[in-house]
């Protein structure tokens, strides 16, 4: 009976200790000076483009993820061809690579000056580093894997008999897909889609690294978070803090509330 | 429709499912597929749906090839042994399922798939989902959704195989009673010889990919065509160097003309089958299959020296 409540005590602790407490101490900073001056800290013009900023991450980065997540967990689960073990492989680096060296790695690719296509976008109108474009990108990089992951092992739970079923009914290649593979696997896709938006919203080095910080044009809310501590602003940085940590509750929150019971474990 | 199959053959890797197999399918019969498992058996339902493209040969449905078609072009109704049921649709959906891909109008839908509950007896079970039913209603369902789009041939891969003896006993004479229903061309796929007996009209026995035999169920047990069909399809013993059935020998307790003597090792009482083992003088051993009512007539012991004599045509290879 001991071994039980110790266990339970270790991971309560654990997670107080290095989550809990210091998330508690983000909220009551935010508030040490009243609830107004925070509400005014996060509603000033560049507080507003920067959430702004970090809403266009995420509304371009996760539809175009989840749609290519989908696609490629289905290439490596359902189909066999040369190459797809490295695929497989690949979905993987954004995890193991630094978003400091995704973000360099950007620069190499479009830096305007000296980068491998970038001259040339340049010289057609085109901006992608320290610009949104380029911010995007490093956005849908970061939080690549998240959908393929959470989508595989649901595929190859499900099989392939039902999607046989449904061929042998006269659903083509596309019907069988939204009717059945789908809702089957939708639970996989809505868990990926939550960690895609949460990984979306906190991303701060590979976009620091391609943004040039252009306050009030190129500082996503974890960029004006940075900006707003380094000019000894605690009020302003908290008070972002907490916007961003309130809306990744909601994101996960919101994905509690859809699941059904059964999904639950 | 009638099923021809042409010179089908088809490889999985170095394995060699089929074999260059022929095999005609009547309109409206119902046949079964028998054999060991990786004897090719489902590999060859499944090229009838085109679930598997052959490496080469033909397989003609009604007449018409149909070897290029998808499987979603050859009017199919597949039943799959773990019922591939669609998990997050009810049972009047599942149902449906290919009525609207057909998109046919929603109150005929309604009607055909009350209908077929009604067939299957899961009236009642419409707004249920797949996990609430039991192993049997589960398949009934998905046999309902098979032939709700009417199909031309009925495919059914092990269908009882995943459930307990009783279910699959009851499940068996219904399907035959369906079949009698419904008329369609019905092919199904069985490892059990038993089930292959009582619900065929015609059968099949496949064995590495290759044919062995094909006819109806007395032919098969009757005139079995060599060793393989003749194990695969009925209990045998051994018995002066010949493959035999064990209930053609008769045991008497006196000598006669033609009879070899044997001494009763064990008796076996399996209800109203009995089954008598018995050594031959040279050292071999063999079984009889005789009745209650004989053992006791003739009051056979363990121990006794008995005589045994072939009966008239016995079934042999």
């Amino acid at each position: 009976m001991k071994s039980k409540y110790a266990l339970r005590f270790v991971a309560l602790g654990y997670l107080a200790l290095l989550l809990g407490i210091p998330v508690a101490l983000v909220f009551i900073n935010a508030f040490q000076d009243g609830i107004g001056t925070a509400w005014n800290a996060v509603t000033t013009p560049e507080a507003q483009h920067a959430f702004w900023l970090t809403f266009i991450m995420v509304a371009v980065a996760v539809p175009l993820n989840t749609v290519f997540g989908v696609l490629c967990a289905l290439a490596v689960v359902r189909q066999r061809f040369r190459g797809r073990a490295l695929l497989n492989a690949m979905v993987d680096l954004p995890f193991a690579v630094s978003p400091v060296v995704v973000g360099l790695a950007l620069l190499l690719v479009y830096g305007r000056r000296d980068g491998w296509i970038g001259p040339w976008l340049s010289e057609h109108g085109v901006q992608i580093i320290f610009s949104t474009p380029g911010m995007i990108l490093a956005t849908i990089f970061v939080s690549l894997p998240f959908v393929v992951r959470e989508v595989i092992p649901v595929l190859r739970e499900i099989g392939t008999e039902q999607e046989q079923a449904a061929a042998t009914l006269g659903a083509n290649g596309l019907q069988t897909f939204f009717r059945v593979t789908l809702p089957a696997i939708r639970w996989g896709v809505a868990y990926g889609v939550v960690l895609t938006i949460a990984r979306a919203l906190g991303e701060f080095g590979a976009v620091s690294v391609v943004s040039g910080k252009l306050s009030g044009r190129t500082e996503t809310a974890t960029l004006y978070v940075e900006s707003r501590f380094q000019r000894f602003d605690e009020t302003g940085a908290y008070a972002a803090s907490v916007v961003l940590a309130l809306l990744a509750f909601a994101t996960l929150l919101a994905m509690n509330l859809i699941k059904p019971k059964e999904a639950q474990g | 429709m009638s099923i021809v199959v042409e010179s089908v053959s088809k490889r999985f890797g170095d394995f060699v499912a089929l074999n260059d197999v022929s095999l005609n399918v009547r309109d409206g019969s119902l046949t079964a597929l028998l054999g060991p498992s990786g004897g090719g058996k489902s590999t060859l339902l499944r090229v009838i749906a085109g679930l598997e493209q052959p490496d080469s040969g033909r397989v003609l449905i009604g007449g018409e090839d149909a070897t290029a078609k998808p499987p979603q072009r050859r009017d199919v109704g597949f039943v799959f042994q773990h019922y591939a049921a669609f998990k997050h649709m009810t049972v009047a959906k599942n149902v449906a399922f290919g009525l609207a891909i057909r998109k046919r109008p929603k109150d005929e839908i309604e009607e055909r798939v009350n209908e077929l509950l009604a067939l299957v007896h899961l009236d009642g079970f419409a707004h249920r989902y797949p996990s609430q039913l039991s192993g049997g209603q589960r398949q009934r369902m998905a046999l309902a959704r098979a032939l709700a789009v009417q199909p031309r041939v009925l495919l059914l891969d092990e269908p009882f195989g995943a459930l307990d003896a009783t279910v699959r006993k009851e499940l068996r004479a219904w399907l035959r009673r369906l079949h009698d229903e419904v008329h369609v061309t019905t092919v199904f796929v069985t490892h059990d010889q038993e089930e292959a007996m009582e619900v065929a009209e015609q059968i099949v026995v496949l064995n590495h990919g290759d044919i062995e035999q094909v006819g109806s169920p007395r032919d098969l047990y009757e005139k079995p065509a060599n060793e393989f069909v003749m194990r695969f399809v009925g209990p045998v013993s051994e018995l002066s160097g010949r493959w035999i059935r064990p209930h053609d020998v008769e045991i008497l307790t006196e000598p006669a003309g033609g009879t070899s003597e044997a001494q009763i090792d064990r008796i076996v009482h399996l209800g109203f089958e009995v089954r008598v083992e018995l050594s031959l003088g040279d050292g071999e051993s063999t079984w009889v299959q005789t009745t209650r009512a004989k053992v006791e007539e003739l009051e056979l012991a363990e121990g006794q020296i008995v005589w045994l004599r072939l009966e008239a045509e016995p079934v042999s290879v």
